[in-house]
């Protein structure tokens, strides 16, 4: 059969996000991926060099449009740990809980473009719709829907308002009370098997050299989570499990993840529970105009929706950060694993595959 | 049992370590050591490659390359100190050009690629060396100290006129 | 459909189904394609408006240009661009292809999109919210309705200027012009 060269993406309706993959395809079968990336890169971590370490937070947030919260609380753990900051016991908690909203809202985000991707509309629409509550509570804590910028150095911009607790509480049994019919309609629907079952399958061993993180891993039995492994905010004060899955393919992906959401939703309300009433919300840092942090560098990590997140932060004690480097999951994910887990599969399945392991383009071109 | 910063400090002359952080351990090294220093670490159950960063020294001509260790979970490695392990060496800032690590960790091709491709350092037995993100070529790569992106811009981006309109002969 | 239309519909049947039918092209191009999905479903429900995503350029008349232009990005939205059939139409989605927004010092995003194809409309902020989108949209159906969203004829007039930009961001361009 001839060999065809095919480009899949950046314009094409199985792409999700600016990116694109060349295959070398015979018929139906991959033989060959390469993955293309750079229509979103715009150097944030050069521009982050030029501007003062507050004016940051802007931009931080932007590097990853699904779940901005992360890449904030990264560059918030990493300053603070540069200039020596302890964030205050509600403070933590309130971050705790912020971070755990957004993984819903994230993964609700990958729910929707996974199954729309696989034609299952009726939840694809849901999920969407079940992500615009969550974002109507981000809307009344910061007053924007996406771009929150909520996190600073040393704590949370804003406490919660009166009664915001009852708030999320309401809108998460909202939301989980639609739990069964995700999973009759959807997780446990025949067409969803065959469809995801066996395919982008990678083994353990595959996954470790090329630096699998997040439900990638999970979905290959290991309780790889920086949240256990390096507890940072409050995720040490309540009890939780990692869940994790035994095969490795687009299905136990996807499955880690409904059950990383339903994790998230009862450690929301462990943490609610949990939080002390009152108290302050963030450490007073100085002026940040005349803001010089000592010199010295660090690396700090969280887990974010995607999976492990990092940042390389270098300071030489000046106004400007002299060097950051984000390590997003999204990288080894998209640009190592992807190559690989796409040889030998149909072209049908490149994005349900490529959604499979959650690949956010902008998080990887930076 | 030994802890890991004396093992290190044991079998190799030229480091200094620094485990000012908890959990972190800062290794300085020089450019011969690295991969061995990578390998070793990799037996020792840190099989994890995090990141693969560069800083630019503009003043002391040099660059650094940073890596970035940690250990995925392992039952024959249960005892380890979960701690991430940053390797830093130095390279001159002309002529850039260092070792390729792909055969001991597969997921630094990119990271590699791409400091190839905004420092301008070259990866010596990388199998693609060809541009990851840019579209056009800049001449000092983008990402070293004395590339000014302000003064780029102004003079690149400024410099193409708004379209005009041409009237309508009536 | 509006009874009150009906005698717009007789006079001018392309110019109102045009309007009324506006299918845009699924090109993710920047950030703002966030707001997108939770405007086509239903709690914000485009359709209303009649705006789909097309599977194709070639079916689309709508172009969303949804947040930042890097350079390798303007290839493909000039491409895109020039795939779609007439009449056509484009709208700047959010603050960075207006004037560069916040990557005004970037060395690898654009600054003024206008300068490369020509822009409909604008929506302001970072992100616009889906009621913004819809805003926009009805605004679009105005200057559709009084022949101002004449973009794709501009395109073709001033094809030669349009061309030298975009020649000396790239050098030169690896397709022939669209237009002599």
């Amino acid at each position: 059969m001839r060999k065809l060269e095919m480009y899949f993406g950046p314009q094409h309706l199985g792409m999700v996000g600016n990116f694109s993959i060349t295959l070398q395809v015979e018929g139906d079968r991959i033989l060959e991926a390469e993955a293309n990336p750079g229509y979103l890169h715009r150097g944030f971590e050069k521009l982050m060099e030029q501007r003062t370490w507050m004016q940051n937070f802007p931009l931080v947030c932007r590097i990853n449009v699904v779940e901005p919260d992360h890449i904030e609380l990264i560059y918030a753990m990493g300053v603070e740990k540069l200039a020596g900051i302890e964030v205050p016991e509600r403070g933590k908690y309130i971050r705790s809980i912020y971070c755990e909203l957004a993984r819903v809202a994230s993964h609700l985000f990958g729910l929707w473009a996974y199954a729309n991707m696989l034609g299952f509309d009726t939840v694809a629409n849901w999920a969407m719709y079940h992500r615009d509550l969550l974002l109507d509570l981000f809307e009344e804590l910061t007053g924007a829907r996406v771009y929150h910028i909520y996190i600073r150095p040393g704590g949370v911009r804003r406490d919660f308002p009166a009664g915001f607790e009852d708030k999320i509480v309401k809108t998460l049994h909202k939301i989980g009370s639609k739990v069964p019919d995700y999973n009759s309609t959807f997780f446990e629907n025949k067409l969803f098997e065959k469809r995801a079952k066996g395919i982008g399958k990678i083994s353990l061993q595959e996954a470790i050299n090329m630096g699998a993180v997040g439900h990638a891993i999970k979905a290959l039995g290991m309780k790889y989570d920086i949240r256990k492994i390096e507890p940072y905010a409050a995720y040490d004060q309540v009890d939780w499990n990692v869940p994790t899955r035994k095969d490795g393919d687009a299905f136990s992906r996807l499955l880690a993840i409904r059950d990383d959401m339903i994790e998230s939703v009862h450690m929301i309300f462990k943490l609610i529970d949990k939080m002390p009433k009152k108290g302050d919300v963030y450490t007073k840092t100085p002026n940040p105009f005349k803001w010089r942090i000592p010199d010295g560098e660090a690396y700090v990590r969280c887990e974010s929706s995607r999976g492990e997140l990092g940042l390389y932060i270098v300071s030489d004690g000046g106004l400007n950060p002299y060097r950051v480097h984000f390590r997003t999951p999204s990288y080894s994910h998209g640009l190592t694993i992807l190559e690989k887990a796409l040889v030998g599969e149909n072209i049908a399945d490149v994005g349900n595959i490529m959604i499979s392991f959650y690949v956010v383009a902008p998080e990887i071109d930076r | 049992m030994k802890k890991l910063k004396d093992k290190i400090e044991d079998l190799f002359d030229n480091v200094i370590i620094n485990d000012f952080y908890q959990n972190r351990i800062f290794v300085k090294t020089n450019k011969e050591s690295v991969v061995s220093l990578l390998n070793y670490l990799k037996e020792l159950g840190y099989d994890h490659l995090a990141l693969v960063s560069c800083v630019d020294h503009v003043e002391e001509n040099e660059f650094e390359l940073v890596y970035i260790l940690s250990a995925y979970i392992h039952n024959e490695h249960e005892n380890q100190e979960k701690t991430n392990i940053i390797i830093k060496t130095r390279i001159s800032r002309e002529k850039a050009k260092f070792t390729s690590i792909i055969n001991l960790f597969e997921n630094a091709e990119p990271y590699e690629r791409e400091i190839f491709e905004l420092f301008g350092v070259d990866f010596v037995g990388h199998p693609r060396l060809k541009p990851l993100f840019l579209e056009i070529n800049y001449e000092t790569p983008p990402f070293r100290k004395d590339f000014d992106t302000r003064k780029f811009v102004d003079d690149f981006f400024a410099n193409i006129p708004i379209i005009e309109e041409i009237e309508d002969e009536k | 459909m509006d009874r009150n239309q009906i005698g717009k519909w007789l006079r001018s049947p392309q110019k109102m189904s045009n309007k009324y039918s506006l299918h845009a092209v699924y090109f993710c191009t920047g950030c703002g394609i966030i707001e997108i999905p939770p405007s086509i479903t239903t709690r914000w429900d485009a359709e209303r408006f009649g705006i789909i995503p097309a599977p194709n350029p070639r079916q689309a008349n709508l172009f969303l240009i949804t947040g930042y232009v890097s350079l390798k990005t303007l290839k493909a939205i000039i491409r895109t661009y020039e795939q779609m059939l007439e009449p056509k139409y484009t709208v700047g989605f959010g603050s960075c292809p207006i004037n560069g927004g916040m990557y005004w010092d970037s060395y690898n995003t654009i600054k003024k999109l206008d300068k490369y194809i020509p822009i409909d409309g604008w929506i302001a902020g970072c992100m616009p919210r889906p009621e913004a989108i819809f805003v926009a949209v009805t605004h679009l159906w105005t200057l559709i309705e009084k022949d101002m969203a004449t973009g794709y004829i501009k395109y073709r007039k001033n094809y030669k200027q349009y061309r030298a930009n975009q020649e000396k961001i790239y050098g030169s361009l690896d397709w022939p012009p669209l237009y002599k």
